[in-house]
Formats: C-alpha cells, sequence, structure tokens
C-alpha cells in the first residue's frame, strides 16, 4: 500500500477543506445578506468551475500560474518557483475546484435561517460579523457540516485538475486517484483494486462517524 | 368514418417516414473507426482524408493514451484497426485474441518508427538542447510522459539512463499522463526541457516556439509503433487496406515529414 499517496491525499483534503471554509462563509454570507444585484454574477461566477471539464481547469491554472503569464510571473517572485508541480499549487487547484460544493451548501444553509431571527439580531445592533458567528454558523452547522464534507471527498475524488497541475511527483502530487490511474492503466488490477477498495472503506467509516456524531448530537437544522 | 379517413393518410405517411429512416439507416456506410495513439493526432488527419479519395472508404479516428485503447478495446470498443504507440500494446490483445496482425496473425505490423527529441522554448533562458543542456544544473524541471505505461516516456527514461543522468535528474523530472501533455508542460513555460515527441515538436506550434534536439538513437531501444485489426470487426478488408495504405511508399514518406520515420 502507498502511503505517500495516501499522505498526500489526505493533507490535501485537509487543507483545501480548511481554507475553502475561511473563505466560503464570509462569501456566503454576503451573498444570503446583501440584496444588491451585482452579486448575482459573483453568485454565477462561484459555481463556474463546474462547468468546465476538470482537466480543461487544471490546463487553464497550469497555463495562468506559468511563467508565461503576468500572474504567474508574479507568483513565481513571491515564492521562488512556479506553483505548478508543487503541493500548494494543488491547493490552489482544488480550493477553485471545490468552491461550488462549499459556497452552495452554505448558501443553501444560510438562505433557511428565518429572516425574522436576522432582524432581530439586527435590530438589537449585530453586525454582520456577530450575526454570522452568533446565528448562522449554529443555527446553519449541518449545512457548514455538509460543505466541509463534501469538499473534503470532493478533493479526495479530484482527477483531472491534479493530472494536469500535479506533474505525478511521489511525496508531493501523485494523490490516491492519480496512484489509482498509474495501475490501471499499467494493467495492474489487483493493486488498483486494493487501493480503491481501500479508499472506499475509509471513506466509509469516517462519513458514517461524522453522520453518527452530528445524529446524536441533534445536529439538524431547525 | 370521415375521421378514419382522416386519419389513413397520416398513418401511412409516417409509416412511409419511417421505412424511410430504416433504410437510410442500413445503406449508410459505417465509418471504418481508427484507434490511434496520442502521438499521432497531429499526424493521421490528413492521412484519412487521402485514403477517403484514394479508396472511397470513410474513416475517423479516436486519440487515446495506448493503454487507455487496449483497456477500451478489451472491452468491446467498436474499433476496427489499433494504431499503438508500441508492439508491447497490441501484443497484448494478439495473447488475448481480440486481434490479429495483418500479414503474420501473432506479429503486430510496425508502421513507424518514433524518434525522441529534447525541446525547449526559444525564449526560456537556457543554452539550446543538447545533451551538454542535460547535465547543466540550470535545467530545474525536466518533463518526461509516465514510462510505466507511455512508449515514449519509457524511451526517456532509458535515454537518461545510458547517459547515466537517470538518478541525478530523477529529482527534477515531471512525469505527464502522455507525450503531448509532456509538451504542454514545456510549452506553458513550466518546466524548462521535455523529452518529447518528434511527431509533437514539428507540430506548427511548437515548431514556431522552440527548437529541438534529436536523441541518438542509440542510447534508447527502438520506438516501434505497431497495428493490428481488431478480432470483433466487421469491416476486416477495408481494415486490411487502410494498413496497406499506411505502409506505401508516399504515405510512409509523409509520415517522415512529421517526425515518424520509415517502418523499414
Amino acid at each position: 500500500m502507498d502511503w505517500q499517496a495516501i499522505n498526500v491525499t489526505l493533507r490535501l483534503a485537509a487543507i483545501t477543506t480548511a481554507v475553502l471554509l475561511v473563505i466560503s462563509v464570509p462569501l456566503s454570507a454576503l451573498l444570503v445578506l446583501n440584496r444588491a444585484r451585482w452579486l448575482a454574477a459573483l453568485e454565477a461566477l462561484t459555481s463556474l468551475p463546474l462547468v468546465l471539464p476538470p482537466t480543461v481547469l487544471g490546463f487553464f491554472l497550469l497555463v495562468l500560474l506559468g511563467p508565461r503569464t503576468a500572474v504567474g510571473r508574479a507568483l513565481i517572485g513571491v515564492i521562488g518557483h512556479p506553483l505548478a508541480f508543487s503541493f500548494s499549487g494543488l491547493v490552489v487547484g482544488s480550493v477553485i475546484y471545490s468552491l461550488p460544493f462549499a459556497v452552495q451548501s452554505l448558501v443553501a444553509g444560510f438562505a433557511s435561517i428565518e429572516p425574522v431571527l436576522i432582524d432581530a439580531a439586527r435590530l438589537l445592533g449585530a453586525g454582520p460579523v456577530r450575526l454570522v458567528f452568533t446565528l448562522f454558523l449554529p443555527l446553519a452547522r449541518r449545512s457548514l457540516l455538509a460543505a466541509a464534507v463534501l469538499t473534503f471527498l470532493h478533493t479526495v475524488g479530484e482527477f483531472g485538475v491534479v493530472l494536469m497541475l500535479g506533474g505525478d511527483i511521489p511525496g508531493a502530487t501523485r494523490t490516491l486517484s492519480i496512484l489509482l490511474y498509474d495501475q490501471v492503466e499499467s494493467f495492474d488490477y489487483a493493486a488498483a483494486n486494493r487501493t480503491a477498495g481501500l479508499l472506499l472503506v475509509l471513506s466509509l467509516a469516517a462519513l458514517a462517524a461524522i453522520y453518527a456524531g452530528s445524529r446524536s448530537r441533534g445536529g439538524r437544522n431547525a | 368514418m370521415s375521421r378514419d379517413r382522416s386519419i389513413l393518410p397520416w398513418r401511412s405517411s409516417l409509416l412511409a417516414l419511417l421505412g424511410l429512416i430504416l433504410c437510410a439507416a442500413a445503406t449508410a456506410q459505417t465509418p471504418l473507426r481508427i484507434a490511434a495513439a496520442a502521438d499521432l493526432e497531429p499526424v493521421l488527419p490528413p492521412l484519412l482524408d487521402e485514403f477517403q479519395q484514394a479508396t472511397g472508404i470513410h474513416a475517423e479516428a479516436t486519440y487515446q493514451a495506448s493503454a487507455a485503447l487496449t483497456t477500451q478495446i478489451e472491452n468491446g470498443a467498436p474499433f476496427d484497426v489499433f494504431l499503438a504507440a508500441d508492439v508491447s500494446y497490441p501484443q497484448r490483445l494478439i495473447g488475448e485474441h481480440q486481434a490479429q496482425g495483418p500479414a503474420d496473425a501473432a506479429e503486430p505490423l510496425v508502421y513507424a518508427h518514433g524518434t525522441l527529441v529534447l525541446w525547449t522554448r526559444t525564449d526560456a533562458a537556457l543554452p539550446p538542447p543538447s545533451l551538454k543542456l542535460l547535465r547543466s544544473p540550470a535545467l530545474r524541471r525536466l518533463a518526461i510522459a509516465n514510462p510505466d505505461r507511455a512508449p515514449y516516456g519509457r524511451a526517456a527514461v532509458a535515454a537518461l539512463t545510458s547517459l547515466k543522468l537517470y538518478d541525478a535528474l530523477k529529482p527534477r523530472l515531471v512525469t505527464a499522463g502522455n507525450i503531448a501533455q509532456a509538451a504542454q508542460y514545456v510549452d506553458s513555460g513550466n518546466a524548462d526541457a521535455g523529452l518529447i515527441s518528434l511527431t509533437s515538436a514539428l507540430t506548427p506550434r511548437l515548431k514556431s516556439a522552440g527548437t529541438y534536439f534529436v536523441i541518438p538513437r542509440n542510447l534508447y531501444p527502438p520506438i516501434e509503433q505497431g497495428a493490428v485489426l481488431v478480432a470483433r470487426s466487421q469491416q476486416q478488408a477495408a481494415a486490411k487496406r487502410f494498413l496497406d495504405f499506411l505502409l506505401s511508399h508516399p504515405i510512409q514518406a509523409q509520415l517522415a515529414k512529421s517526425g515518424l520515420s520509415p517502418a523499414k
């Protein structure tokens, strides 16, 4: 069993989930609280990664982050090497790729909170930050959990973006899904079955544990 | 009664339409379906047009990595001819009775030899490509195709091993899924240089963006590209004609111009 690939995959999924929650909680709160028209464009933009085939998205990122664009050159100036073929490059790719999954779940959760409650909190002088921490997150904790779980799983199963952006480097960018693909393509079906089996069992166990925990705490949204 | 009469023409015209569709479907020629290795993508399309002009047979190609095409043929993909990037994949299919060679049923037909080149962009701050460049510390990332499944990747590793550079360069290698993607890694500027196919290096885009150095042929085992007829195919005769066409003198000369050296 390739523990290195498992390690890369879990680290990538955990970091991506953390980064995405930090980005998408304020973003989703903004989309729900502010009714300005132009935000519809922003909301549409957050869903766009769903439209592009992942390998194409990966190709665009490869070009964008490379030394032939201004953005890429600026990034290389800051960190000293191209983001492609590095673990941090994969984090950037995964955050963009999984953004819709986090934002969609959170927007749905936040939007289902009674407007009366939000108005009452505002009347009592709560600003947007306080609204998010004392009202949105506690009431929509099931959506928060859903956002985290979906992002994590989506990143574990991510393939196209990693294939294009990663360069298949053991210990840095060879994730489980790339390893599985390599095994299938070299007709090593026995190893592929073992890797896929482990991935499915681990994910099932983790998901069951998470959902059992949220049930016992009665964590369903009102 | 009058109602019945008004329906009748409807029915008969519908039936007629259905009949027409069925006839059209029966007479429409199913194209000759070719499963082609990814390195043929810049090479094959004009040849298919010439084949249709010469024989009247319409052929369509699907481009994929040889390994993926092999799996698809094993699982019943409706291809008639398989043009692989090496001989191991066609041999695997022959061993499974899924395909046969056109002359000797047990041997794939070698239709061309691939050429490995070292390619860099002209705007990269590097000396022009040569064997010396492979030894230079300025070379920070070298793109190759996956040696486990891409014949050009295997050739790249063999060449680096013959040069006794493989261990030194290993930490600087980035591995692409196939040879076209290895070229993209260099073309997008993310890798400094790449060991890619001459067919990629001769495409208009890469030709204008960079320069290449032909890796000496004694450094790697020949990249023999093999073809087989798919056993399940209903168009064996047309498929054979296509392979004869591919081996004909003018076509082999055209292949040489696009980076595939002649089979013999």
